[in-house]
């Protein structure tokens, strides 16, 4: 499949601080690409280099075959390029004293749309985020939702064929975090690729095709969810068992032992839990529940990137 | 209760610019407003030395002693700053007319035509002598009683031997039986006397003191002992016009409030506005924008656009209600032009002056902070509170460094040191060096904000 983005080596300093230490990312045509990673990781700085906004010190930027952005020279001021990009701020970054129509009418316009082709695309962005009924309400009446929703809106009045999103959900109920996953796996089965960061690992998990893990400012893992998982904590279940007493320890010497949990890991579940039961039995241990537990990006997440604290 | 105090007090504390809006802001005005109080009254540490003299020409047509003498007494005030022209000194010929014409457009704030005759008819106790005719400038209110005032001062001590003499002479025609024979003589002694001290006064003060014939003295006691014929500079002789001219009067006041506050407040609106860069810098909504249009000098160029215009408007709305309701006389062709003029300049300068403040500062805050100190501190100073003219001189000089002290000069340009004989490029050249400073100003202004717009550019 043909790269729509590929980001080879970045790397940006700010005075003492390595925001990026040689990222690398590939977007390809039509599928959406989470980019994770703890706060500070270099999400932000590795958004704003692709949008054009951060120069690089090393490494390049490649969208859509055309190079941006080389380590150390003036990005390409091709917007013909940045044209096909679509940019979706974290923050609400709408005008709250205008309605959603002057606001999808006000970043149109400054993306160089005609005025037609800019009435067309008001009527079907606001079909697609559901903002029809509001649509001439200021944006400052809005709920945080419908607010991200508009937010998200202005960004596609262009078509973009590749739309950065940063954390496109933050603060919203989880109904609203709904409906933006559906407008945007709408976007993907029209032929949009998408690269969005998001702390939502599980619905990271459920709508990306592809996974990018950045850390310290550079790529820790990249992949499908079942690549990411054989590179990291393996495909293999965890089955839990729970003890009606404290489990002693040397009792089940090859599991993981905490009090009244027993953990081992099995490979395929309808075969093997049977004998797993068994050797819990055979050691004493009184059954109380089992809970059988699938490899999550949580899991890989912070088997990646460590437990401590970032912030 | 205690937690909330402790906390808005941490607040305050480590807001630096809403501290030094709180604390120092007010010792500034303080100082300002002081310094040009103090400065009239002539007290203070500044003295007498820091109030500011009304600048005064006068033109003797008489040269007699009288007339040097009452002129030496007047240089010698404090508050005059008189010069003198003699026809018998001047390579070119000057009447009244240039004297006014030399009032009319600021040159100087007050004239004085000693009339040919003033010397022999001083003092004139019956009224009958000409006056001295005092051509002031109504822009400055404090002109014409300023100088009464000091002219009947100057005038006991000019030429007290013929005030004397002509004063027992009008006493011994009018009551005959008042004066003795012996006292007539100890009176001529006295006056001799009296001479001999004005004269010797008189060369300590001016070199061309000289002596002319004592008889050449008259006595007027209307408005004192000098009778004054004062006019406006503007003011015909005609006296049919003036009921015009008190309109025209009343117009050229309105003009000058009208530009003094329409200048402050534009001021203060485009900062205000500017702030909205700031709230979108902070929204996000900024970086958004750069994001689309890749220029953060097309931003700029658009805010400053736009507040200018909000400023045209601004002071168009001002000025057509001083027309509306002040009668201010806008319409004339002159006036009209220069209007338009000023106010798009005016108002491009207070808007590249709003941009730049909100490019330098960092926060709302800050701007609120940093712009009501600039622009209360430039409007007291450029005269949007309080008259220049009633400022001490150093403060008159500090107000040329103030944006509002140009737009001012340039509106009063305008409306009040207009010539209604000029045509129409006369006219505009009037104000050409205000319009200049301003365009100079809003360049420059640009330029700052160019630069400290840097940060939202490509890092």
């Amino acid at each position: 499949m043909q790269h729509v983005l590929q980001v080879e080596g970045a790397e940006r300093r700010f005075g003492s601080t390595h925001a990026l230490c040689g990222a690398d990312l590939h977007v390809l045509a039509g599928e959406v690409m989470a980019l994770l990673g703890p706060n500070g990781a270099g999400k932000t700085t590795l958004i704003r280099s692709i949008v054009g906004r951060i120069r690089l010190d090393q490494g390049r930027i490649e969208m859509f075959g055309k190079t941006i952005c080389e380590g150390g020279s003036a990005i390409s001021p091709d917007q013909h390029t940045f044209a096909r990009l679509g940019v979706v701020p974290q923050e609400i970054a709408v005008y709250p004293d205008l309605n959603a129509m002057e606001n999808l009418r006000c970043f149109a316009e400054l993306q160089g749309m005609a005025r037609t082709e800019i009435q067309e695309q008001t009527a079907w962005v606001l079909e697609w985020t559901g903002l029809q009924d509001r649509a001439k309400d200021l944006a400052k009446t809005y709920s945080g939702g419908m607010k991200r929703r508009l937010n998200i809106g202005c960004s596609m009045m262009h078509r973009p064929q590749l739309l950065l999103l940063d954390e496109p959900t933050v603060g919203v109920d989880p109904q609203s975090r709904q409906r933006i996953w559906e407008m945007l796996q709408q976007l993907q089965r029209e032929g949009t690729s998408i690269l969005l960061t998001t702390h939502q690992l599980d619905e990271a998990q459920q709508i990306s095709d592809r996974i990018t893990i950045i850390d310290h400012g550079k790529t820790a893992a990249s992949g499908s969810f079942d690549e990411l998982c054989q590179t990291t904590i393996g495909l293999q279940r965890r089955v839990i068992i729970v003890s009606a007493q404290p489990i002693a320890p040397e009792s089940l010497p090859t599991w993981e032992v905490d009090q009244h949990l027993a953990v081992c890991r099995v490979n395929n579940v309808a075969t093997e839990l049977a004998d797993v039961l068994a050797v819990a039995k055979q050691a004493g241990v009184p059954i109380r529940d089992v809970q059988i537990e699938a490899p999550s990006l949580q899991a890989i997440f912070i088997h990646l990137t460590g437990k401590e604290l970032r912030d | 209760m205690r937690t909330l105090l402790w906390v808005s007090w941490l607040n305050l504390l480590r807001d630096k610019v809403a501290l030094g809006t709180v604390f120092v802001l007010p010792v500034i005005f303080f100082s300002i407003f002081a310094a040009i109080f103090v400065g009239m009254s002539g007290g203070g540490g500044g003295g007498s030395s820091a109030v500011q003299k009304l600048n005064v020409v006068a033109l003797d047509l008489d040269e007699s002693r009288v007339s040097q003498s009452l002129l030496g007494q007047l240089q010698s005030t404090t508050e005059l700053e008189l010069t003198v022209q003699r026809p018998s000194e001047l390579t070119q010929a000057k009447n009244r007319d240039d004297i006014r014409q030399e009032v009319r457009t600021g040159k100087y704030n007050a004239g004085l035509v000693i009339p040919a005759d003033f010397g022999r008819h001083f003092p004139d106790f019956a009224g009958q002598g000409p006056a001295i005719e005092l051509i002031y400038d109504g822009a400055n209110p404090m002109a014409k009683p300023m100088i009464g005032g000091v002219m009947q001062g100057s005038a006991f001590t000019a030429a007290p031997d013929l005030m004397m003499e002509r004063g027992f002479e009008f006493l011994d025609q009018n009551a005959g039986w008042f004066l003795t024979d012996q006292q007539r003589t100890i009176l001529q002694a006295l006056q001799q006397q009296l001479r001999d001290a004005t004269s010797l006064a008189n060369n300590e003060n001016s070199d061309e003191s000289e002596d002319t014939n004592a008889t050449d003295v008259g006595l007027n006691a209307l408005n004192g002992l000098v009778r004054i014929s004062a006019s406006e500079a503007r003011d015909d002789t005609d006296r049919a016009q003036q009921q015009n001219q008190a309109k025209r009067k009343r117009s050229s006041m309105t003009a000058y409030y009208a530009a003094g506050i329409g200048v402050m407040f534009l001021l203060f609106s485009t900062a205000g506005a500017a702030g909205s860069i700031l709230d979108e810098e902070e929204s996000g909504t900024l970086e958004r924008v750069l994001s689309a249009i890749r220029s953060s000098q097309k931003l700029l160029l658009g805010k400053w656009l736009f507040y200018g215009l909000m400023g045209v408007v601004q002071l168009v709305i001002m000025f057509v209600f001083a027309w509306l309701v002040f009668g201010l006389d806008l319409w004339t062709v002159n006036h009209a032009v220069g209007f338009a003029l000023m106010t798009v300049l005016t108002a491009a300068a207070a808007s590249a002056l709003g941009v730049m403040l909100a490019t330098i500062c960092r926060t709302r805050a800050q701007l609120n902070g940093v712009s009501t100190v600039v622009i209360l501190i430039m409007s007291a100073l450029g005269g949007s509170m309080v008259p220049r003219f009633v400022m001490p001189a150093f403060m008159q000089k500090t107000s040329k460094f103030t944006f509002n002290g140009w737009a001012l000069d340039g509106y009063l340009n305008v409306f009040w040191y207009d010539d209604p004989n000029h045509s129409l490029v006369q006219s505009v050249a009037t104000i050409v060096p205000q319009l200049a400073m301003l365009v100079a100003m809003t360049v420059a202004f640009l330029l700052v904000a160019r630069s400290a717009a840097k940060r939202w550019e490509v890092q």
